[in-house]
């Protein structure tokens, strides 16, 4: 070996010390320190000034109505802010406005459907080409094959509806399923006198928790506790409502119409109550047939003593109300479960509940409701009306089928799950853009965005049929709006359609070898079931034992878990008979029922704009989908499951 | 020797949350957020990196008990705004984070609001390391906001560099912009400006209270003496009278001015750690 002598020394420490250097700078590290350097002196991003001024708007794209008062700084719109209440897509509607990923202009699909490519089109070649295809298909005779499907009720919702009726089609659906399956049963939708009642009995319905109109339910419930009104909540899950709630009833994973249909057996039996609906006589025979107390109290796991309590308040209560759709946002509610807990507001002759119906929304369709359209539909254009049915419905990836097949035209203000099978996305405004009658804009269009109703009444322009159906401007479309009046339509039991359900709920919940557990939808309130993921503000809002790290968390019972061998933290798949979610981690916690998986909704976009996607995943593409014969949507509430 | 300074300043600023009418619908925390030019990142659900205020937090009672005895409620925590005492100072204002700035980003006013300023802070972190409530967040990104999300930023509260921390001033920005139009008004007298911080003006349920502590007529003191009250962790207050003032002479406490009210014994048991049925 030879020697090292001093140079040989020298010249490796040179060769070393050079080397060190060479990586340090290739490493970026001194760039990233220059950056750190100018980001630490210079100043972050000032907001704009200006003078300070308040205005009102009034949501018409919410259900709620909200009023709302806007603080802007010169022509920013910086806070809402709300005297009487507002609900909380109205309180984060700056999020929506000021979206980064907010539609500019219509945009027409240049690739396959669902590559997301899209060029941007001017007003009228987009409208041109929808109201050619339109006239084509009604002068063809086919004019019952366009559809179109409503984000909600409100005035939007209702032109459409009138705007497809008069093209002769008979095909509007509305995405919120509980009013248009109610309305499905009872020939129009329930409306409780929570104000005035002394006594709540819900199935499963988080009032709450965003259940029904959310600014109306939180004063109702101040009222409550001022007078002493009684809340009686059965739910699976201990959440925050039945927590607040007088009394919890922890029934098993997917009983509530058990649950039901218990509580009618002894106001039938014990009290000899009956309700005037039609069918009542066999309606009631098979309940007292088939689920007497003894087989209700071990199917629902709720005591005998416990339920006959219930029915004896129930029946006591003055103004007592029982309301069924299980769920907050997103609640659901089969035709059998809407029935049982109808039933129960008959057999007391309840004044504190009535069936009303909204003037110009009528939920008669071709399919009785948007999942049996997703099934057995066969439309060959649709209109989306800012609705998402591809990522909520049950069935949303058969419908994305058929939408592939169609033609699909989307109003949206950003871009989901469902608008990416769109051949025509047409940019709307949202309600603080376009103005009431009562109240000037808050802010000024966006872009090449135009109001909702306006496209509506463009597009109406176009079509020979329609020409005439609307006034020349959404603010006087605000006039033919439509308002609540009584339904009038008499009760029945629709025993033969639902005879099957009746008889089969009692298979759903017994026990099941290969899928064990239940699954059961859980939500968080900013979150809903799914509108909210696309805002920061509200990602900001979730518990990190429901989402974090990229990770959606599931929660299981503790005795549960130790009998499937799941430890907190571990990371599981969930299947179904129709399918397997991707992974989700399990936290352990005693809120749930023993058997169950509580797994939240919302979650799992396809595409929903860069914040709401790639986060969790979505239940619904493994939760039940038989399609309710009455309804048409699927009672998608408990589903059969395992884990591995 | 120097004169003690007279403040002209007579209010306290307090808050109480009554609990038992919290549904957690989370508008709080979406006001909180707008007002306060909240960061927006890609991924906001990411709770240990989340800049934010007021933290919603959700509260069970599943770690005793076994379902169905179980309960669930939401808590809104932001800073708390301790009055802090200090055995060697009785008497003063004296929050856990403040005497530990090194570089006086935070103090304490006459008005009790434990203040922050973004840009003197060095970022050492000794505040979040000394805060009881864990109120206090640092940005570890530099704050984005997004392309057009800027329009919607208030500027009244400065944006702030990475690598500072931030925490809830109880709004005192609409504390001075309500100051403001007073002397504009030709009102000159400081006690007379009141304002209400974003989260309480936000509340369907009205479950946030705020006012003045000092003034045993305002809302908000009547409901610190209920017997639902109850302080975050501050151990003292449940000891009797006597014995505080024993321990207040050894012990330095955090002594918050916000006071939750609950009617739940589990709940309350829980805000002090203590095991539960």
């Amino acid at each position: 070996m030879k020697k090292i002598n001093r140079k040989d020394f020298l010249k490796v420490g040179a060769g070393a010390a050079a080397g060190g250097v060479a990586g340090y700078v290739l490493s970026g590290a001194p760039f990233m320190a220059f950056q750190a350097i100018v980001e630490w002196t210079q100043d972050q991003y000032v907001p704009v000034g200006g003078i300070e001024s308040y205005m009102q708007a009034v949501s018409d794209t919410c259900t709620s109505g909200c009023k709302v008062s806007v603080r802007k700084i010169g022509a920013r719109s910086i806070k809402i802010e709300s005297a009487e209440g507002v609900c909380t897509s109205c309180l984060n509607s700056l999020q929506l406005v000021y979206h980064p990923e907010r539609i500019a202009t219509p945009l027409k699909l240049t690739g396959k459907k669902g590559s997301g490519k899209y060029k941007a089109v001017s007003w009228d070649e987009a409208l041109k080409d929808i109201a050619t295809r339109m006239n084509a298909l009604i002068s063809g005779g086919e004019a019952n094959s366009i559809a179109a499907i409503n984000k909600n009720e409100t005035l939007s919702g209702q032109m459409m509806e009138k705007f497809i009726r008069s093209a002769g089609s008979n095909n509007v659906y509305y995405e919120s399923s509980l009013k248009s399956a109610e309305s499905a049963v009872l020939g129009g939708y329930l409306k409780y006198d929570f104000a005035g009642t002394d006594y709540i009995l819900s199935f499963g319905s988080r009032l709450l928790e965003g259940w029904g109109d959310p600014v109306q339910m939180k004063k109702y419930f101040l009222n409550w506790k001022a007078k002493g009104t009684k809340l009686v909540q059965a739910d699976t899950v201990c959440t925050r409502t039945a927590s607040l709630a007088d009394e919890w009833v922890p029934v098993k994973p997917g009983t509530e119409a058990i649950l039901a249909y218990g509580i009618a057996y002894h106001l039938i039996t014990a009290k000899k109550q009956s309700s005037s609906g039609a069918d009542f006589t066999k309606w009631s025979q098979m309940i007292i047939n088939k689920y007497p107390l003894p087989k209700v109290a071990a199917l629902t796991g709720i005591k005998e003593e416990q339920i006959i309590k219930i029915a004896e308040d129930f029946n006591k209560a003055k103004r007592p109300v029982a309301v069924a759709g299980k769920g907050g946002t997103g609640a659901i509610a089969s035709s059998a479960e809407i029935i049982a807990v109808h039933c129960l507001n008959t057999l007391v002759k309840t004044n504190a509940v009535s069936v009303v119906k909204n003037s110009a929304v009528s939920y008669k369709s071709d399919f009785s409701g948007i999942d049996s359209l997703a099934k057995n539909g066969n439309f060959k254009m649709l209109i989306l009306n800012d609705s998402n049915p591809v990522y909520k419905s049950v069935l949303g990836d058969d419908l994305k089928k058929k939408m592939e097949k169609s033609f699909v035209v989307s109003i949206n203000t950003i871009k989901n799950d469902s608008s990416e099978y769109a051949d025509y996305i047409l940019p709307a405004l949202t309600f603080l853009e376009t103005g009431t009658p009562g109240n000037k804009p808050v802010n000024g269009a966006w872009k090449e965005a135009i109001d909702p109703k306006d496209i509506i009444i463009k597009l109406s322009k176009m079509i020979n049929k329609t020409a005439g159906a609307f006034p020349a401007s959404a603010i006087d479309a605000h006039r033919g709006a439509g308002s609540e009046i009584a339904a009038g339509a008499g009760f029945s039991f629709y025993f033969d359609k639902t005879k099957s359900e009746i008889e089969g709920f009692e298979k759903k919940v017994s026990k099941n070898s290969e899928f064990p557990l239940t699954m059961i939808p859980i939500e968080m309130a900013l979150v809903g079931d799914g509108d909210g993921m696309a805002f920061p503000y509200v990602l900001k809002n979730i518990d990190w034992h429901t989402f974090s790290a990229g990770k959606l968390w599931v929660q299981m019972n503790r005795e549960t878990a130790k009998k499937e061998g799941i430890s907190e933290g571990e990371t599981i798949t969930i299947a179904s008979a129709r399918g397997k979610l991707g992974k989700v981690k399990v936290h352990l916690s005693d809120v749930v029922a023993p058997d169950t998986v509580a797994i939240p909704l919302g979650f799992g976009h396809e595409s929903y704009t860069e914040y709401g996607n790639d986060k969790g995943v979505n239940p619904k593409k493994i939760m039940t989908a038989e399609v309710d014969p009455v309804t048409g949507t699927a009672d998608f509430w408990s589903t059969r499951v395992k884990i591995s | 020797m120097t004169e003690a300074r007279v403040s002209k300043m007579k209010r306290l600023w307090g808050m109480a949350i009554d609990l038992d009418k919290c549904t957690g619908c989370g508008a709080c925390s979406l006001a909180c957020n707008q007002e306060n030019n909240m960061p927006i990142f890609q991924d906001d659900s990411d709770y240990p990196k989340r800049v934010a205020f007021l933290d919603l937090m959700k509260i069970t009672n599943d770690r005793d008990a076994k379902f169905p005895d179980v309960k669930t409620a939401f808590l809104p925590k932001m800073c708390q705004q301790c009055g802090g005492q200090d055995p060697k100072h009785p008497g003063q204002l004296n929050p856990p984070c403040v005497s530990v700035c090194p570089a006086v980003a935070t103090d304490v006013g006459d008005d009790g609001i434990v203040s922050q300023i973004w840009s003197r802070c060095i970022g050492c972190r000794y505040c979040q390391a000394a805060c009881p409530y864990e109120a206090r967040v640092f940005n570890w990104w530099k704050p984005r906001y997004e392309g057009s999300f800027k329009n919607a930023l208030n500027p009244e509260v400065s944006i702030a560099s990475r690598g500072t921390i931030v925490k809830c001033t109880f709004c005192s920005h609409i504390w001075k912009r309500e100051r403001d139009k007073a002397v504009a008004a030709g009102k000159l007298n400081i006690n007379d400006v009141l304002h209400t911080p974003a989260c309480v003006k936000s509340c369907p349920t009205g479950a946030i209270v705020f006012g003045d502590l000092n003034d045993p007529e305002s809302e908000v003191s009547k409901l610190t003496k209920s017997d639902r009250a109850v302080r975050l962790t501050n151990y003292i207050d449940t000891l009797p009278k006597e014995k505080q003032a024993e321990f207040r002479k050894k012990k330095s406490y955090a002594d918050p001015k916000v006071y939750y009210l609950t009617s739940q014994k589990w709940l309350k048991d829980m805000l002090f750690f203590k095991k539960n049925s």
